[in-house]
Order: C-alpha cells, then structure tokens, then sequence
C-alpha cells in the first residue's frame, strides 16, 4: 500500500495535468445548493467528496453527442451525390478520473462488454475503444453510504475493483492507495505517494435487493400489465434515470444539417423512457405506455442484459433513486417483481 | 390524518375511480406519491410539508377517469389552468384540498444533512434522524411568501376552513434572483450558455411540469418541425427550453417543479418569472387563477387567424 496525505491530493492532480492528462473530479456547481457532477478540474478548484454526482461518468467514454462523419449534397437535385468526410482515426485525450465511486468504476465493465471488443471481432467501436484506453481511474473506496445506495448487491459491492486503476482508502490524515493496473502502479510509484504498512480500513455495507432468480420471474411477469402500470405509477416517463446511469448505454444516430447542403451525422444519448425511442415510422409505437417503457429498462437491466453478457446492467449506485421527480425507487419495482413470483396479493383491474 | 383518510375515503365514495395522494415510504425518507383505488389504500395517506410533488401532473395523464387529487394551494392553480385549458374537465377532477404549511426543499435537505434521511415534520420542526432544521428554512424558493394558500376552488376540504387561509412563510431572503435580475441582457446570455452547459436534455422539466401535456408530440424532441437539435449540448440544449418556455406563457403557475426535477441544478424559475411577470404586465394574466378565464394562448383563432405555418 502507499499513502498520500490530503493536504498533497491538489499536487498530485496539478502533476498529472502538467503531465498531459485533462483531470474531471467531483465539484459543487456554483450557485446551486449542494448539486455535484464530474467536471473538469483546474487547479485550485474544491473537491467534493461528500457528496454523489447526479450524474455518472460515462460521458468520458460514452459522449452525449458525438460526431460520427460530415457530409455535404454536391447537388440541389441530386440526392444521391454526397460526399461524405469520415475524419480520421478517432483518437481520444487522456482523462484521468478522480473520485469516481466503486460502483461508477465497475459500470465501465458493463459498458466494455458492448463497445470494448478487440477490433475485427464483434463489439468493437474503435470511438469508444479510444477514449476507454486513454481513460484513468483513480476510485474513492466508500466507508459510508447513504439510502439510495445499493451496490452490495451486486459482485464484490463497495470493494469492487474492475474499472478501476486505483483504490484510495480514507483513512487518518489521507488516503491508502492500491494500485491496481500498469497505469495505477506508475501513478503511484511517484511523489507524494509514500509507502505504508498501514491495512485499508472496512468499507461501507450498503443495502440489498434481492435478485435470486430475476430473470426467470421478470419473463414471468412480462405480459401483466396491471403489474407494470403499478410498478410504474410514480413514472414521469422523463429521462433522468437513463441519462444518469453509468451503465445505460443507448443512443441514438442522426443528423444534422450545419448549412444548406452540409451536415453532420451524430450519435447521442437516448433513452428508452422516452416514448419516441420506440415510435415507429408508421406512428405505431410498441411501447405506448410508460408501463411497457420501465418493464423494458427493468428488464434490459436484469433479465436481457445478463442473458447476453453473464452479469448484471446495474451497479447499485443509487442515482436512479436520488434523482427521480416521481421517488420512484428501482429497488421497489425489483421487490414487487418478486412478490409478484411469491404469490402476494395484489391489486389488479386497474 | 384521520381527517385526510376520511375525506379521501368519501371522495372514493362518492365515484372517483382512484385518489391521487402522498404516502411514507421504507425508502425514500419523504412522503411519495402514490394512488388510492380503495378504502383500505387510503389508510396509508399523510400529507405534510415534505409532499412536495405537484400531482396535477398526472391528470392530463388520466383523462379517462375521475380522479380525486390531494391538492396544496398552488398544485390547486395547476388543476384550475388545466381546467381553463379544457384539458381536464371539471367534473372529472375531484379536489381535496389541503392545508400546506409549506414544502420542503428536500434536494436542499438531502444535500446538506445526507441523502435519504427521514424527515419528519412535527409542528415547524423537520427532524432528520438526529438533527432538527426549523421549516422555515428549509421551504422551497415558491413557498416563501406563497400568495396560494387559499385554493381556488375544491371539492373538499382537510381541517377547517381558516386552517386553508394562514399566513406565508416570509419571503425569501435575496440571492441569486437578485443577482439575475440587475444582470444586462450580455450578462445574461453568458449566464444562460453557462448554466445550459450542464443541461442534459432529459426532459425531466417538462415530464414534471403539469402544464407540459403535449407529452410525446413535444417541439423540444420532434423532427418536424425542427427548431432545435438533437444535440445534447448547450446552444441546443438551452433553444429547446427556451421553446418550453415560451410555450408556457401565460400557462405556468409557478410551480417551480421544472426546477425541483432538474437534476444538475438549473435556476429554471428565472425565465419563467420574468415570463410570467410579462404576461400579467400584457394581458393582466395569471394563469390558474379562475377556471373560466381564457388564457392568451388561446385566443388564437384556428379558423380565422394564421401565423404562415402549415
């Protein structure tokens, strides 16, 4: 184990942005009580800890909009006459990711099974393969969690360690560092890391759900209606929590045009809450209702995701909980899943 | 409470399909929305100062049913525009109205004493496991010197009727509002791209917001027409609200649950004040405040007047 004492974490971030690396931390926005969100940090800037970002930091590999090409109509009449500019390779700045939480590191692993594959094979997005090479992560390791949290039910929880470079333990006076890949180890094999015998303190357990057999009773429950309608009544259909998870990954691709005849096409978040994701060309919409809308990014999270990749599309960071208008809480629709399976009376007809 | 369960029990009685209303929650520390289809549901309801939602939102949602609605004063302001709108009917709409000592900024609470804390109001106090912040601090911005204790109109009353006429909270002390408002129109163009910056266009403004009932056909996301882009950045991001915005001239009641929902922090209530001051000043307008009124977007004429769009 290292040690870096707090007073020295502002000259560690200042080397490693002098070292080339554009450093995001957790930061109070100005004027607004007490909302935090990674951001870009320069010197002399305070850090948050205390606080959860409201929103995660998949926008470091997964950008909210992206430029995938330009392209420009070389005739008014003639549609098909297009030249189109690809760019050339993507290439991606270093970021260093400081604070980022346990649950915020392992989303990383839930998004490289879709966009990280090796190139040639299949998942291989050589935009996002950039940006995730160039990403650091140096995680805080949690000693107390709040309400919202429930990463302990989900692989190791708080001491979950995939997705990132290296762990900092809180401790008296400062941080415990492990480092934990080739990057993690250079980091803090320099100053002002210093060695120590100390061990890492426990860290936090937060709360549970119980997801024993989830997929099997969310393919159980699809087709009651009533069920959805329930679970979802509290729903705005806003997009909030889609857009704040770190493993919510969809986008969508389309275009924009930038002057009469040139444009560009771009990819950017979308979110299955919305009820245009779904909305068909003809205005049939599949999913027309904000039941069918959050049975579909429950389930994605815990029935079709695991079918495909083997783990779970959720980390238990909580977020989606803080932040939603309605106090619709995923914890809650996960358990009447599961009373649904265990036979409890409920209301229906509605 | 028995005298809120009761009255939520009689408007069940008496034909409404469902009541809309707050619960506690194991979870989430603050009472919760939640709906009432039966007597014995209707055990569970509470009100206090930590209901902040403003249910209105759910009945353009609910058209088909009667619903009874456990109302603050000024979610009552939202019932009686939507009324006004003719997007709700009268008869469908089944009013409890209820005496508010004012909300709590829970973002505010949650922020500086830990997420998820259970708040628990008992007489101006909020108790918050261990510690204790008096109400009156911790209102959210609407509720300091609220001009909508009295409701509008209602179909029942919770406690007697004085109870639904008691002082406001005094107004809030000078900010940020302050601030904007001395800014010069450079000032606040930098201000806007600033704080739209951080806009990432869920939509959560519009989903809560209860005069935001064009749901899925809404000019801030559609293709055709194309006022802003699908871009999730600033100058976008910011041309899409202001759409909101301005589409709600002379419609928003000042709610403040745009800025309640929004989850990186924007000071939404800025524009729409401004807006809404602007209304009055033009048309002597206040939206949601008479059920009869015609509010000045729709005076346009379908038939007779055109603005050269198809």
């Amino acid at each position: 184990m290292k040690f870096i004492i707090t007073e020295k974490i502002p000259e560690l971030l200042e080397s490693l942005s002098n070292a080339g690396q554009e450093v995001w931390a957790p930061q109070v926005v100005r004027d607004t009580v007490n909302t935090v969100l990674f951001a870009p940090w320069i010197p002399g800037a305070d850090i948050s800890f205390d606080m959860f970002t409201s929103i995660s930091a998949k926008e470091l590999v997964l950008p909210a909009t992206e430029k995938l090409f330009s392209f420009r109509y070389r005739s008014e009449n003639d549609l098909e006459a297009i030249e189109i500019e690809s760019g050339e390779e993507p290439q991606a700045r270093p970021i260093l990711l400081f604070g980022a939480r346990a649950c915020d590191a392992a989303a990383l692993g839930a998004l490289d099974a879709l966009f990280n594959g090796e190139p040639g094979g299949a998942f291989n997005d050589p935009a996002y393969r950039a940006r995730r090479g160039a990403l650091t992560v140096i995680t805080l390791a949690c000693t107390s969690c709040d309400t919202a949290c429930f990463c302990s039910s989900f692989g190791e929880g708080p001491a979950e360690k995939s997705g990132s470079d290296i762990f900092l333990y809180p401790t008296e006076g400062g941080y415990l560092a492990e480092a934990l890949t080739d990057k993690g180890k250079e980091i803090v094999g320099q100053q002002p890391f210093e060695d120590s015998c100390a061990t890492a303190p426990p860290l936090v357990e937060t709360a549970r759900v119980d997801l024993t057999d989830i997929a099997s009773r969310l393919r159980d429950g699809f087709a009651d209606i009533d069920l959805w309608e329930q679970v979802a009544e509290r729903c705005l259909s806003c997009g909030y929590c889609t857009y704040s998870c770190p493993t919510c990954h969809c986008f969508n691709i389309f275009d924009e045009m930038r002057f009469d005849r040139e444009g560009e096409r771009l990819r950017g978040w979308d979110a299955c809450m919305f009820h245009q994701y779904t909305e068909e060309t003809s205005g049939h919409n599949p999913r027309p209702r904000v039941a069918h809308r959050y049975r579909n990014r429950l389930s994605h999270k815990f029935w079709y995701y695991p079918e495909n990749q083997g783990a779970f599309l959720c980390t238990g960071c909580g977020r989606c909980i803080r932040g939603c208008p309605g106090n619709l809480d995923i914890r809650e629709a996960i358990a009447a899943v599961q009373q649904r399976h265990a036979g409890d009376a409920r209301n229906g007809g509605r | 409470m028995s005298d809120l369960i009761s009255t939520i029990q009689r408007t069940l009685e008496e034909g409404a399909d469902l009541v809309l209303g707050w619960t506690r929650s194991a979870t989430a520390g603050v009472a919760v929305p939640v709906r009432f289809y039966d007597s014995a549901e209707a055990e569970a309801a509470v009100f206090d100062s930590t209901c902040v939602h403003n249910l209105a939102v759910h009945l353009p949602r609910l058209k088909d049913r009667t619903v009874g609605i456990v109302a603050k004063g000024c979610d009552v302001r939202s019932i009686v525009e939507l009324i006004a709108e003719r997007e709700v009917a009268r008869e469908r709409v089944k009013i409890i109205a209820v005496p508010c000592p004012g909300v709590i900024d829970v973002k505010k609470v949650w922020r500086c004493f830990g997420y998820g804390k259970k708040c628990e109001d008992a007489g101006g106090q909020v108790a918050m496991e261990g510690k204790t912040a008096a109400r009156e601090e911790i209102l959210l911005a609407k509720c300091r010197g609220c001009r909508d204790v009295t409701p509008v109109i209602f179909d029942q009353a919770v406690g007697d009727a004085e109870s639904l006429s008691a002082p406001a909270p005094a107004a809030e002390p000078a900010g940020l509002r302050e601030r904007f408002r001395a800014m010069s129109p450079a000032e606040r163009r930098g201000f806007w791209r600033e704080q739209f910056s951080r806009c990432i266009r869920c939509n959560a403004c519009r989903e809560a917001c209860p005069m935001c009932f064009c749901r899925d056909v809404c000019t801030m996301q559609t293709r055709d027409p194309h006022w802003a882009g699908g871009e999730i950045d600033a100058a976008e991001a910011q041309m899409a609200q202001q759409i909101r915005v301005s589409h709600l001239a002379g419609r928003c009641t000042g709610c403040e649950e745009c800025e309640r929902a929004c989850p990186v922090g924007i000071p939404l209530m800025l524009l729409l004040e401004e807006q809404n001051e602007a209304v009055a000043a033009l048309f002597g307008y206040r939206a949601g405040t008479d059920p009869a009124a015609r509010p000045p977007l729709l005076t346009f004429d379908n038939n007779k007047d055109s603005w050269g769009e198809r």
